[in-house]
């Protein structure tokens, strides 16, 4: 067997190379990626299940394909470790969104994003933790325990795809998937130091991935490099019959990622680098992102966007709405936790839903059922969904003058497990990230270099008009050759066993 | 705005189908007049001739497919998660007479 000590370290095309060369075979880089799960996640609580036998079942196919020559012919994510948000379907694992709700409950389906990245030839190592039902931005809402973040295990990972953004940070995956509603892939990602897309709405299915927002909710990966997230977003793209939401679309993200900036207007918002609650530290390595792109030949913009002060007041509005209706399925009948010896149905289901159900997910059917009271419904969701409307002609007024924005990602690095105990205070955090959500449009954050304070990565958000992905792939490339890939984080970075 | 009490927390409580503990009532109720004190914005805008947009793709609007059969779950997998079941029904407490449903 040769070495596969550092393998984890590895790109999707270097996996791919290495498949190709025989320099080692699928099972045994499956082998080692579950054994480096078996030891190294006990420190971060990523994963709620590990899927040895679907693992190991897909690593032969790979190399029963290698041996009829017939590798070549495979997907883009052959012989590539990957791991699902534990909100997607997957046809005999379970299906938790980190609840007690759904704890038993074992898929009899498949999301459509995970059997593409499946039929991409991607290596199914497990699920992996998230805030309950995705309500939150730290994993601190998970039933089953936090995640920790691999850069500081004192820290939160963000969320709510925390363990999605820390398996890949820590190593444990070369490329997961996650979901964002308003801002839960990009906020971990940069949180964690890695890359997290959220692309523009309808470019992935979201049949088979447990509803939270389905106006707002959009899959994409996280992974250590553009390249190696642009190869999942190459297998993940397409029209879906199952969701009516989704588009076909084609792009070659590859490719866009390989084009230079040269010549590209790269907007910033005044509004959101002078908004208070900014930290130096953050503001600083965006202004630095921005002077580097232009050294590299974009153009630097201002754009203005009037009505980004009342994005969080609309999610706030939107969101629990939207997940109130959708939460009303967790009946207690037909799937989900179900109080035993109950007599009558209402008193069935206050006592499942009260017990399955954690405090914010509670917390957010409350709102809902607040906000569409009748009387209360004119008052805000109504008026919510106008100003979605201004939000979003904003966004395409900028994008008359610029080709992708470049903005901070969170207000600050990611921040101790317990520091933030308001939930009102927690949802200021979002502040960068859910307009994007309200717009559906496409954000993700990238690496652009560590606090000097904490030592902790800082991202960059870089956004772009509905289906013009292929912008921020561009955009992001060129800040990951300024500023270097990812990479695993230090204290998982060592040799087995060291 | 007024704010809402601990009434009107166990009113959205049983609408929501979700149990409310009394220890749990206060601290949720503050927690929920906290969240909506935030929402005051939506509030402030002249909203007068704005369109609401219920859907980020503008253009798209009822996506039908041909009307024709497809595989689905068979019985026996939709029944898999049932907390109860019996002869390929969801089973559920009595809804009719004693501690019915209203």
């Amino acid at each position: 067997m040769p070495d596969m000590s550092r393998y984890y370290d590895l790109s999707v095309s270097q996996i791919r190379e290495g498949l190709a060369s025989g320099q080692f075979s699928a099972c045994e880089l499956t082998a080692a990626a579950l054994e480096r799960v078996d030891a190294e996640d006990q420190k971060i609580h990523a994963f709620l299940q590990v899927t040895p036998d679907l693992a190991m079942d897909a690593a032969r196919e790979v190399d029963q394909r290698i041996a009829q020559g017939a590798f070549d012919a495979m997907g883009p994510l052959a012989g590539v470790p990957v791991a699902f948000k534990d909100n997607m379907n997957l046809t005999g694992t379970r299906t938790t969104c980190a609840s007690r709700m759904l704890e038993t409950y074992v898929s009899p389906y498949t999301a459509t994003c995970v059997d593409k990245v499946l039929q991409a030839g991607g290596i199914p190592l497990g699920k992996l933790n998230m805030d309950e039902f995705a309500f939150g931005s730290t994993t601190e809402s998970s039933a089953f325990g936090p995640t920790c973040n691999p850069w500081d295990l004192t820290r939160v990972p963000g969320g709510s795809s925390g363990g999605s953004a820390a398996a890949v940070a820590a190593g444990l995956a070369t490329v997961t998937l996650g979901s964002d509603t308003g801002g839960s892939i990009r906020q971990p990602a940069n949180f964690c130091g890695v890359v997290g897309v959220k692309p523009t709405y309808g470019t992935v299915s979201r049949y088979g991935v447990v509803a939270f927002g389905s106006s707002l909710d959009q899959v994409g990966p996280f992974a250590r490099s553009v390249k190696d997230a642009a190869l999942a977003m190459n297998a993940l793209i397409g029209r879906d019959p199952k969701d009516c939401t989704s588009q076909d679309i084609a792009t070659d993200f590859v490719a866009a990622a390989q084009q230079d900036v040269a010549g590209m207007r790269i907007g910033l918002v005044p509004e959101f680098m002078n908004a208070p609650g900014l930290s130096s530290q953050v503001k600083d390595r965006i202004l630095e992102a921005a002077a580097k792109l232009e050294a590299m030949g974009a153009q630097i913009v201002e754009v203005t966007l009037p009505n980004a002060a009342a994005s969080i007041s609309s999610y706030y509005v939107l969101g629990p709405c939207e997940a109130f209706s959708n939460l009303a399925r967790f009946d207690s009948v037909r799937y989900g936790y179900c109080d035993p010896g109950h007599r009558d149905l209402q008193g069935q289901y206050d006592a499942s839903r009260e017990i399955g159900f954690g405090k914010e997910a509670r917390r957010r059917m409350l709102l809902g059922s607040y906000l569409l009271a009748s009387g209360v419904y004119d008052k805000y969701y109504y008026p919510a969904q106008k100003v979605r409307t201004l939000i979003t002609q904003d966004y395409a007024r900028a994008y008359e003058s610029c080709d992708v924005i470049l903005m901070p990602a969170s207000p600050r690095p990611a921040f101790k497990f317990g520091e933030i105990a308001d939930p009102a205070e927690m949802y200021l955090s979002d502040v960068f990230t859910v307009s994007i959500n309200i717009a559906g449009n496409g954000g993700m954050s990238v690496p652009v270099g560590l606090c000097p304070q904490t030592g902790m990565p800082i991202g960059a958000q870089l956004v772009c008009p509905q289906f013009k992905d292929e912008n921020m792939f561009r955009a992001a490339a060129a800040l990951e050759r300024a500023f270097g890939p990812a990479g695993v984080a230090p204290d998982f970075a060592g040799r087995a066993g060291e | 705005m007024k704010k809402l009490t601990q009434q009107d927390v166990r009113g959205l409580a049983s609408y929501a189908r979700i149990g409310l503990s009394d220890e749990e009532l206060p601290q949720m109720t503050e927690d929920l007049n906290n969240i909506i004190a935030t929402l005051e914005p939506i509030l402030e805008y002249n909203l007068e001739g704005v369109e609401p947009t219920f859907h980020p793709i503008g253009s798209l609007s009822n996506v039908m497919r041909e009307d024709v059969e497809v595989p689905g779950l068979t019985q026996e997998q939709a029944l898999s998660n049932a907390p109860a079941a019996q002869d390929g029904s969801f089973l559920i407490p009595s809804i009719l007479g004693e501690g019915g449903d209203r």
